[in-house]
C-alpha cells in the first residue's frame, strides 16, 4: 500500500478492502503515524468499522464454512492431545518439586490440571 | 475510541430479541453437545468435542470471519477456542440459547487469540495498542449480536432505502469488486468512489442504529 496521508475515508475504505481481502496485517503495517492519530480521533471512522464488518460477515462469511468439518475436528484433537501431553510432561517434575517441599496442595492451573489427568 | 462498549450484554440482548421479534433458541444437537462439556473427566469432554464443534462451527466461524476476513487464519483461531473451551468450559455453563453462547465464546475465548494475532503484527504499526484492540476485537455491540441471516434480511432492507448510486456502490462492493472496477462502472474517479462508499457506510450505520 504505497499510498500515505489518506484522508479517513480513504483509510475507512481500504481497512474495509483489507479485511474483505484477507490482508488486515498490510493494512496495519501500512498506517502512518499521522494516520494512526487520524484513526484514533475520528469518531465516524469507529462507527463505520462496524458496519463494514457486518458487510464482511454478510457479504463474504459464508465462504469460510467449509461443508465437512471432519477435517477440521481432527486439528481439534491434535490441539486437545498436544495440551494433554503437555500437561502429562510437566506432571512428574510439579510433583517431586512438591514432594521435596513437602507441599501437596497445587498452586497453579496447569499442576491442578495435571494432577486431574493423573 | 469504542463505539460498542456502551451496551451492556443484557441490553444487547433485550434489543435484539425484541428487534427480531423472536428469541433463538437452541436446538437439541447443541443443547446435547453443550450437556457433554459439562462433564468433569477431561477424557469425556474430549469425547463431547466432536459433537460441539459440528454444531457449533458454522457460527463461530461466521463470527470470526467479521473481524479476521481470512478463511485460514479464523481455522487457526478457532482450533485454539475450541481447546481453549475444552481445558475450561466454566463460561458456558447455564446457556440458554445460540446468543448467549456466542456471547461467551466471544467474550471470553477467542477474544483473547484475536488479539493474540495482531499483537505480533502490531510491533511494526503506529496504532495504538487499544485502537488496534478495538479494530480488530471489539467488544460486541447490538448488530454484531444479530445472526447472519438477520443480519442479511436488515441489509437488504437498508439497501432498499439508499440511492441508487449509492446502493449500487456498495452492492459492487459486496460483490468483490475493487474501487477502480466500481469507479469504471460508476463511470467516476477512485476518490469519489471512496467518498461516495464512506458516506453511504455511515449512512447505514445511522439507518440501522435507528432501526435497532
Amino acid at each position: 500500500m504505497p499510498q500515505t496521508n489518506r484522508e479517513i475515508q480513504e483509510l475507512l475504505i481500504d481497512y474495509a478492502g483489507a479485511l474483505r481481502d484477507g490482508c488486515m496485517p498490510d493494512f496495519l503495517k501500512s498506517l502512518t503515524r499521522e494516520e494512526a492519530d487520524r484513526i484514533a480521533s475520528s469518531a465516524e471512522f469507529w462507527q463505520a468499522t462496524e458496519v463494514t464488518r457486518i458487510l464482511n460477515s454478510v457479504g463474504f462469511a459464508d465462504k469460510a464454512v467449509t461443508p465437512d468439518v471432519g477435517l477440521f475436528i481432527s486439528r481439534v484433537n491434535a490441539a486437545i492431545a498436544c495440551r494433554l501431553k503437555k500437561a502429562r510432561a510437566s506432571s512428574p517434575i510439579k510433583r517431586s518439586h512438591h514432594r521435596s517441599r513437602g507441599n501437596s496442595k497445587p498452586t497453579t492451573q496447569a499442576q491442578t490440571w495435571a494432577e486431574d489427568l493423573l | 475510541m469504542n463505539c460498542g462498549a456502551k451496551y451492556s450484554p443484557f441490553y444487547v440482548g433485550l434489543s435484539v430479541s425484541r428487534f427480531c421479534g423472536i428469541i433463538l433458541s437452541m436446538d437439541k444437537w447443541l443443547r446435547n453437545a453443550l450437556k457433554g462439556l459439562a462433564d468433569p473427566d477431561l477424557e469425556h469432554r474430549r469425547r463431547a468435542m466432536e459433537p460441539f464443534v459440528r454444531a457449533t462451527f458454522g457460527i463461530f466461524i461466521r463470527c470470526l470471519y467479521r473481524y479476521l476476513g481470512n478463511e485460514v487464519e479464523c481455522e487457526d483461531v478457532l482450533e485454539n477456542v475450541y481447546a481453549d473451551i475444552w481445558q475450561n468450559p466454566g463460561h458456558l455453563r447455564n446457556i440458554t440459547n445460540e446468543k448467549e453462547l456466542l456471547r461467551n465464546v466471544y467474550l471470553y475465548y477467542m477474544r483473547k487469540h484475536l488479539r493474540e494475532v495482531y499483537r505480533r503484527i502490531n510491533r511494526n504499526s503506529y496504532l495504538s495498542q487499544r485502537d488496534l484492540m478495538n479494530l480488530v476485537a471489539p467488544d460486541l455491540s447490538i448488530l454484531e449480536m444479530m445472526s447472519q441471516a438477520e443480519l442479511g434480511q436488515v441489509l437488504r432492507r437498508m439497501l432498499g432505502r439508499l440511492k441508487a448510486r449509492e446502493r449500487k456502490a456498495i452492492e459492487l462492493w459486496m460483490e468483490g469488486m475493487s474501487n477502480r472496477a466500481i469507479a469504471n462502472e460508476l463511470k467516476t474517479t477512485v476518490g469519489a468512489v471512496k467518498m461516495l462508499e464512506f458516506r453511504t457506510i455511515l449512512k447505514l450505520k445511522k439507518m440501522l442504529s435507528d432501526y435497532c
